[in-house]
């Protein structure tokens, strides 16, 4: 009980963290609010052949959550260098309590950012169907964690390398971010990827979400299978990434250092 | 000019060994166009412009010229809170000489990075003129210049709070980017929103856009008048930097290091 306890009161800590960044709001705010309020719009007027905003709006929800659960990484590169973790520890909660404090303040942070984008979402785009575009909340948390768990791969690998981490972190986003259906639909993709990467676009966890809050805001019940894709998709990320934080921080037990 | 020289190199050789951000930069470029600018280029539909990916490509070096001409002026402020500038200021060697090692080792760093990209762009357009090529080379560095000033214009609130430098100037640079004619062309900045293209007049990228996708052969009816576009950037690289190097002189002075 006390475990939890502390797990908690960590996770907190770091999500306010998150939201206390201000020139981190900033960033996102300022990136995903003038995506969905002037490029979507004017790439409406440039493509005719269907409604580019109605499509473009929703994913960048999930392009918020995804940029909001990759700056786990940063928070935990931070508590690295700054020696941090070492006083993390020192304190009564175990290494495995210290990895689910960061993923659970990774994913509830990401979570409740998207959140309000989509709350802003919900304005510019209305839909009739709200109910459909909450009950994915709980879906996008695990999507979140599972991101945050990538980001702290990173953070891992990072640690020994200084500043390296942001390269790392702007390769993993760009290759994430265009190798999915955010920007454009599987079928374009189709026409100008072999199948093998086609496969890969559409098993990409942004594109499964991206494509279940398409169907959110158009509407449309979203299917119980694109659910447990999205869950499916984010374990691995979150599994693998829980275990190179934990890696590391022994590592840093052992040896008092990366 | 030695004194220069070897000033310049003892800050570009922290980004050629190793080259890693010049390297992420290509990727970036890589990545953006063959598979953004590829597929968008399927869907957007605009009368005079066949290849929208070529017309992306120019649009992304430009908008790689303003992040690098915006990351010369965040180094600099990054160089007076650690400790660097004042150590600089210390060397025997004259105000104007550091200043030149600072726009000189900018100048460098720009023609480093967009090396590989210009080239890529000149081979898949095809078929220009030297003039026209030294031209769109010359835009960019003006322009890169001038973003660079406007940026170290705006350092005196780095001096305050350089939470609230980052916060502004990130988001500046998404409005700036947003709002300008990099992705597309003015007239459908205008069919989203008569205001978008009121505001798109006053971004110095909108002019760097127009006068390199005009050098480099797109079509004349779709961007800005030349000879306005010329003058802006010039007055901007010459303001800002004028500017900037008189209120630099004061300012740094008594930097604060804190």
């Amino acid at each position: 009980m006390t475990e939890l306890v502390n797990i908690l009161r960590l996770a907190r800590s770091d999500f306010s963290y998150f939201f206390r960044t201000k020139w981190l709001m900033a960033v996102l705010l300022s990136l995903n609010l003038s995506d969905m309020l002037i490029v979507a719009l004017v790439y409406k007027q440039l493509i005719s052949s269907f409604n580019y905003f109605q499509f473009f709006v929703p994913a960048i929800i999930i392009m918020g959550l995804f940029v909001a659960a990759l700056d786990t990484g940063r928070r935990i590169w931070l508590a690295i260098r700054e020696g941090v973790t070492q006083y993390y520890l020192a304190l009564p909660i175990s290494t495995q309590g210290i990895v689910v404090a960061y993923l659970l303040a990774g994913g509830l942070a990401a979570m409740v950012y998207s959140a309000s984008l989509m709350l802003i979402a919900l304005v510019i785009l209305p839909i009739t169907a709200v109910w459909n575009a909450l009950i994915l909340l709980p879906f996008l948390f695990f999507l979140a964690m599972g991101l945050a768990g990538i980001s702290a791969t990173l953070a891992a690998f990072a640690s020994t390398h200084g500043e390296f981490f942001f390269a790392y972190q702007q390769v993993v986003q760009i290759l994430l971010l265009t190798m999915s259906t955010v920007y454009y639909p599987i079928e374009i993709v189709k026409n100008y990827l072999p199948p093998f990467l086609t496969s890969i676009v559409s098993a990409n966890p942004l594109s499964l979400a991206a494509e279940a809050m398409r169907d959110a805001f158009l509407g449309n019940s979203v299917p119980p299978s694109s659910l447990l894709n999205i869950l499916l998709a984010s374990l691995p990320f979150t599994i693998v990434g829980a275990a190179a934080y934990f890696i590391a921080l022994r590592t840093i037990q052992t040896k008092g250092k990366p | 000019m030695l004194d220069v020289l070897r000033l310049v190199w003892f800050d570009l050789k922290h980004e050629l060994y190793p080259p890693v951000w010049i390297g992420l930069e290509w990727f970036s470029f890589s990545a953006q166009i063959f598979m953004y600018g590829a597929l968008m280029s399927q869907l957007v539909n605009i009368p005079g412009i066949p290849n929208y990916q070529q017309f992306y490509a120019v649009g992304f070096v430009v908008m790689m010229t303003f992040d690098v001409g915006s990351h010369a002026g965040r180094e600099f402020v990054e160089a007076a809170h650690e400790g660097r500038l004042p150590y600089l200021l210390s060397l025997p060697i004259s105000r104007s000489k550091l200043f030149l090692s600072i726009a000189l080792k900018g100048g460098l760093e720009l023609a480093l990075m967009l090396m590989v990209p210009f080239g890529i762009i000149l081979a898949m357009i095809g078929n220009l003129s030297l003039v026209s090529m030294a031209a769109a080379a010359a835009t960019l560095f003006f322009l890169g210049f001038g973003i660079a000033g406007l940026m170290l214009g705006l350092s005196f609130i780095a001096f305050k709070s350089s939470d609230m430098y980052s916060a502004i100037t990130t988001g500046l640079s998404a409005l700036l980017i947003r709002f300008s004619t990099v992705m597309y062309p003015l007239m459908f900045l205008a069919r989203a929103s008569p205001g978008y293209e009121v505001v798109a007049r006053f971004s110095p990228l909108t002019y760097g856009a127009d006068l390199a996708h005009l050098f480099l052969g797109f079509d004349p009816g779709m961007l800005l008048n030349p000879t306005i576009a010329v003058a802006v950037l010039t007055a901007l690289a010459v303001s800002t930097l004028g500017v900037c190097t008189f209120l630099l002189q004061r300012l740094v002075e008594g930097v604060k290091s804190g």
